[in-house]
C-alpha cells in the first residue's frame, strides 16, 4: 500500500523528550481522524518505546533518537531508533516483567504494553549497534 | 505535575495532576516518600482522577510504593484512574494487588 504521509524527527535522548515525541506522533496520527482510544494507545506505545531508547539504549551517554511516522490509508506504522547499547537476547527482553533495571524502578512492562496496545511489533537490534521498534497501529474512524 | 497530600486518620492521601512517564516520575517518588515518612501514617490513597497521561514508568511507581507501604504493615490504594491508566494497571495486574 502506498503512503498517504510520512514524517521524521529526531531529537537527543533527554528524558524531557518523552512527551515531545508522545504528542508529535499523536498529533501526526490525529489526521486520519481515528478514535481517542486510539490516539492514547499510541502516545502510550511511542512513549514506552521513546523511554527504552533513552534509558536503555544511552545509560551513560547522550545519543541521538530517530522517529518516522508513516500514516497509510487505514493504519499507521511508527519507527523508533537509537543508535546505542543494542539488546543482548530480545526474546527475554520483551518477556513480561524482564527488566535489566529494577535499580531504577523499572516494571519491565513496556515491552507488554507496545505489543498489547499496538496491531504489530517488531525489534530489531544488534549489540553496540543500536535498536530499532517497528510499530503498527489500525485507526478506524470514530 | 502538581502533587498534594492530606492526611485521613493513619492514611496518607496523595494527589497527583499531570503526565507520569520516565521523565516525572522521579520527582514524584521523592516527594511521596519523603511525605509518607512525615506523616504519623501507615495507609496510603493514590487519588489518579488528575492524571491524564501514564505509561509503565507509572506502573513501577506504585508496585515501589507498594513495597513501601506493605513494609510497615499498611495498605495502598489507587482512587480514579481514567480509563486508559485502568487498562495499563489492568495489564501489569497491579488490579489484584493494590485496592481500586
Ligand atoms: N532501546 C533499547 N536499547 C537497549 N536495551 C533495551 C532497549 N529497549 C529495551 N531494552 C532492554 O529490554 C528490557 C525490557 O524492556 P521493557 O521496556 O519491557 O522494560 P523496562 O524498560 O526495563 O521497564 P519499564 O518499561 O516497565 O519501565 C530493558 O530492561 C532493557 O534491558
Ligand atoms: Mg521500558
Amino acid at each position: 500500500m502506498k503512503p498517504i504521509n510520512r514524517m521524521k524527527t529526531e531529537f537527543l535522548s533527554k528524558s524531557v523528550n518523552e512527551s515531545f515525541a508522545r504528542v508529535v506522533a499523536a498529533s501526526f496520527a490525529a489526521q486520519a481522524d481515528p478514535s481517542i482510544d486510539i490516539l492514547a494507545d499510541i502516545r502510550t506505545a511511542v512513549s514506552e518505546a521513546v523511554t527504552n531508547a533513552i534509558i536503555h539504549g544511552y545509560p551513560d551517554k547522550e545519543g541521538i533518537v530517530v522517529m518516522e511516522c508513516i500514516l497509510y490509508p487505514d493504519y499507521i506504522e511508527i519507527i523508533i531508533e537509537d543508535f546505542g547499547k543494542g539488546i543482548e537476547d530480545i526474546e527475554k527482553a520483551k518477556l513480561p516483567l524482564y527488566t535489566s533495571r529494577p535499580d531504577l524502578e523499572r516494571s519491565g512492562m513496556g515491552f507488554t504494553v507496545m505489543e498489547t496496545f499496538m496491531d504489530s511489533l517488531e525489534v530489531e537490534s544488534e549489540q553496540g549497534k543500536g535498536t530499532k521498534i517497528r510499530m503498527t497501529k489500525k485507526l478506524v474512524n470514530r | 505535575m502538581d502533587i498534594s497530600f492530606s492526611r485521613d486518620g493513619n492514611t496518607l492521601v496523595v494527589s497527583i495532576k499531570g503526565e507520569i512517564d520516565h521523565h516525572t516520575a522521579a520527582m514524584v517518588r521523592e516527594r511521596i516518600d519523603a511525605r509518607f515518612l512525615m506523616e504519623p501514617v501507615k495507609n496510603m490513597v493514590i487519588d489518579m482522577s488528575g492524571v491524564n497521561f501514564m505509561d509503565s514508568a507509572g506502573i513501577g511507581l506504585i508496585m515501589g510504593r507498594m513495597n513501601r507501604v506493605s513494609s510497615v504493615g499498611g495498605k495502598l490504594s489507587i482512587k480514579s484512574p481514567k480509563p486508559q491508566i485502568k487498562k495499563l494497571l489492568k495489564l501489569s495486574k497491579i488490579e489484584s494487588i493494590v485496592e481500586m
